[in-house]
């Protein structure tokens, strides 16, 4: 990026985050100014804190929880004071929510101004459409399926307005690329029925029961939000224990040091050009991650072995991979993986190598996907026989092996996702077989 | 005890639980059908077992018991209720369990941990002035202490029908209420929840408290699931050294089970002991390095194998402590000369018993009694006599020693 993409960057943040933090303060202060605050007010303290410790605990699920917390807390509050005044506890209590441990920890100053802005105008619609919607008599059991009509109507809104603001801002500063699609609107905006309703309940529990329910209520909460961290935390401590295994083996050979990292890259930019997301990318991710530990149980030799293999070489080698691939494919969630994973040397067109079983026809996509990211990879590295070959070199590879070896969608993908982030591998000029091993013995004499 | 005597005594205190109940229901003045719904809701929901952290299952059950004593207004109909849903569970514990698996055991630890549970609820209501049925916010008390004593009749009872380990300590009823008290709260809450909001909000009740509910629940099952294949990711990698023939055939997971058994019969905290699982899994795990024909002829020791295994396991963050406890497990617990040396973690020191036990059986071929010896043997300075005795009281708990076995 050049010297005046970034300035005018800059300047459109600026421009950006001062807008909203004013819009968001004109709003907040003529909200008080006009009304009073929610009685009782220990209540909307205790909810605003309530709301600041979900959403500074906030773990990161990678799956859709029908749930948002902040919305949630929000709509609560927007039922228990229903008849006092909902519009400024929503609003305070969505305030709060700006507060990101992650904008502290890197001293962000852009994303917490714009949030302000965009959690207050959300609140406040939602608070508006709540307003007008509940009814204003009493709360009580027989009028409690209004309120919950209003909550839901309040929360949807509460969505919309979110993801409308959030998709502003993104095309204001990165561009339009980087909008989601509005297809994504429905899979967004359906949480927010449930989150809707669920808030009715809790606030309709507060006016009809009394205070000890929100103990109650908030035990549950916190249970699980604590059991989810756990959770995450687990995953992360498998994730990290099999790229621990991953890096053992690599370390133990120099030409392959990276290797699964890169084309777990490679893969994971193919897989999201693609159109793959959520599970269908980790999985891919996974698979790549993976498709190598099978040569831990290989000797070593073996593996630096320069010369072609012989036929009863090769046989042991893939003897062992595929005893460890079974060793894996035990393990329930890894099943797939290595499923895709054993059919990576697979070609496009059925032939070749199909991990040792009899699977005739095409590799599934994301074997195919992680077939051209292993070559890529495998091509633009250096070896201990010869040196990296140059991209160009690579692409013309691939090229001309699409449609037998290699799936053509795929291999384009790669070339036009490579191209278009500017990225560039391999050695810049070696542009045979030959002279990388050339390259290779002249490197070895002088050395 | 024998499983046919549990079986019969469980099939016998289900028919006191239906007289029982079927005598309670004449005495309520409550609806007979209002009273069977209960019991029937009851019953269905120990269809449903929670996952709790610790890998013990619960029922969704007490929740729903807990529930009962904010909505009924005299004792008979809550006895009844109780009383005729565990009659009718019953009935889904035979049902839902296959001829391998015998419905008593876990129905008399349901069933003794309710009516325990139960008696504290009466007890408290009748001896505190302040507390009576019919005023569901003066529950929480006989609620929150009789669910402690549900839980320690539970875990009792367990132990005693075989469910659970032997000898239960207090010690170890703490450590179980430490890892599980996140299920067993949300089951108690959500219950009271719903005991509460009904009076007032009728059906919405429900959902007030199924859908909180429902969040601690997926959590639970997420969490348990990640636990289960995070255990089977690590009992893979340990097998990659023997499945390239760098190691014996099965010796991790056999050390594993030897140092798991002795961890708990030292009463080591469930934190711990998953920690020594994990390490006693891949304590060989250094061995992948062998694989290396210049390592092979350059020669290697035990130690080098500790630390290699320890710089493997290490690069994985959250396996910090697993990999010191690999590393330290060459070390001898007393050196020439000296005292106990008290810097070798415990865990280490069951590891170096553990797998040497497994070596001498398995690759020594000698009978349990022989590698007994042999570990008596070194016990000067290799192998810690505190542990080896533990070992000798976990093999033999398991049969080893059974003459048979000799």
């Amino acid at each position: 990026m050049n010297q005046q993409n970034i300035a005018r960057e800059r300047r459109v943040r600026v421009n950006l985050a001062v807008s909203f933090v004013a819009v968001g303060a004109a709003l907040v202060i003529s909200l008080l100014v006009n009304g009073d605050l929610p009685k009782p007010e220990w209540l909307l303290l205790l909810l605003a804190a309530v709301a600041f410790y979900f959403d500074w605990s906030a773990v990161e699920v990678n799956d859709h929880l029908f749930v948002s917390t902040s919305a949630l807390v929000q709509i609560t509050a927007a039922v228990v004071f229903f008849d006092s005044n909902p519009v400024v506890a929503m609003v305070l209590i969505a305030a709060v929510s700006l507060f990101q441990p992650a904008d502290f920890r890197e001293r962000r100053w852009f994303q917490p101004s714009v949030n302000f802005g965009q959690l207050v105008l959300t609140a406040a619609a939602a608070a508006f459409v709540f307003a007008y919607l509940a009814p204003e008599t009493e709360l009580t059991a027989q009028n409690l399926p209004q309120f919950v009509g209003a909550a839901v109507a309040a929360s949807v809104v509460h969505g919309f307005v979110n993801f409308t603001l959030v998709q502003f801002i993104l095309k204001t500063v990165y561009g339009s690329s980087h909008v989601r699609q509005w297809s994504n609107m429905l899979s967004i905006t359906l949480p927010y029925l449930g989150t809707g309703a669920l808030a009715a309940l809790l606030g309709g529990a507060y006016r009809l029961i009394g205070a000890e329910t929100l103990p109650l209520i908030f035990v549950v909460f916190f249970v699980s939000q604590m059991t989810f961290v756990s959770y995450s935390r687990l995953r992360e401590a498998q994730d990290s224990t099999l790229r621990g295994f991953v890096k053992a083996l690599e370390a133990k050979d120099l030409y392959t040091r990276g290797h699964t990292e890169r084309v777990a890259y490679f893969s994971d930019l193919i897989g999201t050009k693609m159109g793959f997301n959520g599970t269908r990318l980790e999985r891919l991710r996974w698979a790549a991650l993976i498709h190598d530990v099978g040569k831990l149980a290989v000797p070593r030799d073996l593996i630096r072995k320069r010369a072609r293999l012989s036929g009863e070489e090769y046989e042991q080698m893939q003897k062992h991979v595929h005893l460890v691939e079974d060793l894996l494919a035990e393990v329930d969630f890894l099943q797939p993986m290595v499923e895709i994973a054993a059919h990576h040397h697979a070609h496009y067109d059925g032939n070749g190598y199909h991990g040792g079983h009899e699977h005739p026809g095409t590799p599934s996509l994301e074997a195919r996907i992680l077939a051209v990211a292993d070559s890529f990879d495998a091509m633009t590295s250096t070896r201990s026989y010869r040196v990296a070959l140059s991209q160009e070199y690579a692409f013309r590879e691939l090229r001309r092996h699409a449609g037998s070896q290699f799936d053509p969608d795929v291999v384009e993908a790669l070339i036009e996702i490579i191209g278009s982030r500017g990225e560039t591998y391999g050695s810049p000029d070696v542009d045979s077989e030959e002279e990388a091993r050339e390259r290779a013995e002249g490197i070895r004499l002088d050395g | 005890m024998a499983e046919r005597r549990i079986n019969g005594i469980s099939a016998f205190v289900f028919l006191a639980c239906a007289v029982f109940g079927a005598w309670l229901l004449t005495l309520s003045p409550v609806d007979p059908p209002w009273i069977l719904l209960g019991s029937a809701i009851i019953a269905a929901t120990h269809l449903i077992t929670v996952p709790a952290p610790s890998g013990e299952h619960l029922y969704l059950g007490i929740g729903a018991a807990t529930a009962v004593p904010f909505l009924v207004d005299d004792l008979a109909t809550f006895l009844a209720i109780l009383a005729l849903g565990m009659a009718f569970a019953w009935g889904v514990f035979v049902a839902q369990r296959n001829e391998h698996v015998f419905a008593g055991p876990h129905f008399l630890a349901e069933v003794s941990a309710l009516m325990a549970f139960a008696s504290v609820v009466v007890v408290v209501n009748e001896l505190s002035p302040r507390n009576e049925f019919g005023d569901p916010t003066s529950q929480l008390l006989p609620v929150v202490t009789a669910g402690i004593v549900w839980f320690t009749v539970r875990a009792l009872t367990r132990s005693l029908v075989g469910l659970e380990r032997e000898d239960l300590s207090a010690r170890f009823l703490w450590l179980l209420a430490l890892e599980d008290w996140a299920a067993i709260v949300s089951l108690f809450t959500s219950g009271a929840l719903f005991g509460l909001a009904f009076p007032e909000m009728r059906w919405w009740a429900i959902l007030l408290a199924l859908v909180p509910y429902a969040f601690s629940h997926l959590a639970f099952v997420r969490y348990h699931n990640t636990r289960v294949t995070y255990g089977q990711t690590i009992r893979a990698l340990a097998q990659i050294p023997e499945v390239a023939g760098l190691a014996t055939m099965g010796h991790a997971e056999r050390t594993a089970a030897v140092a798991v058994a002795i961890a708990r019969d030292v009463g080591m905290h469930p934190d711990e002991v998953t920690e020594l699982e994990y390490a006693s899994l891949m304590h060989d795990i250094g061995r992948i390095t062998l694989n290396e024909p210049a390592i092979l002829r350059a020669g290697y020791t035990d130690e080098d194998l500790a630390r290699w295994g320890a710089q493997i396991i290490s690069e994985a963050p959250f396996l910090e402590r697993v990999g010191t406890l690999v590393k330290e497990q060459h070390r001898p617990f007393r050196s020439v000369g000296e005292e106990r040396d008290e810097t070798v973690p415990l865990a280490s020191k069951i590891i170096k018993v553990a797998s040497a036990y497994d070596q001498a059986i398995n690759d020594q071929m000698l009978s349990p009694l022989d590698a007994l010896e042999l570990l008596h043997l070194g016990s000067t300075y290799d192998y810690d006599p505190e542990i080896t005795a533990s070992l000798r009281r976990v093999i033999s708990a398991r049969g080893d020693l059974h003459p048979a076995n000799l």
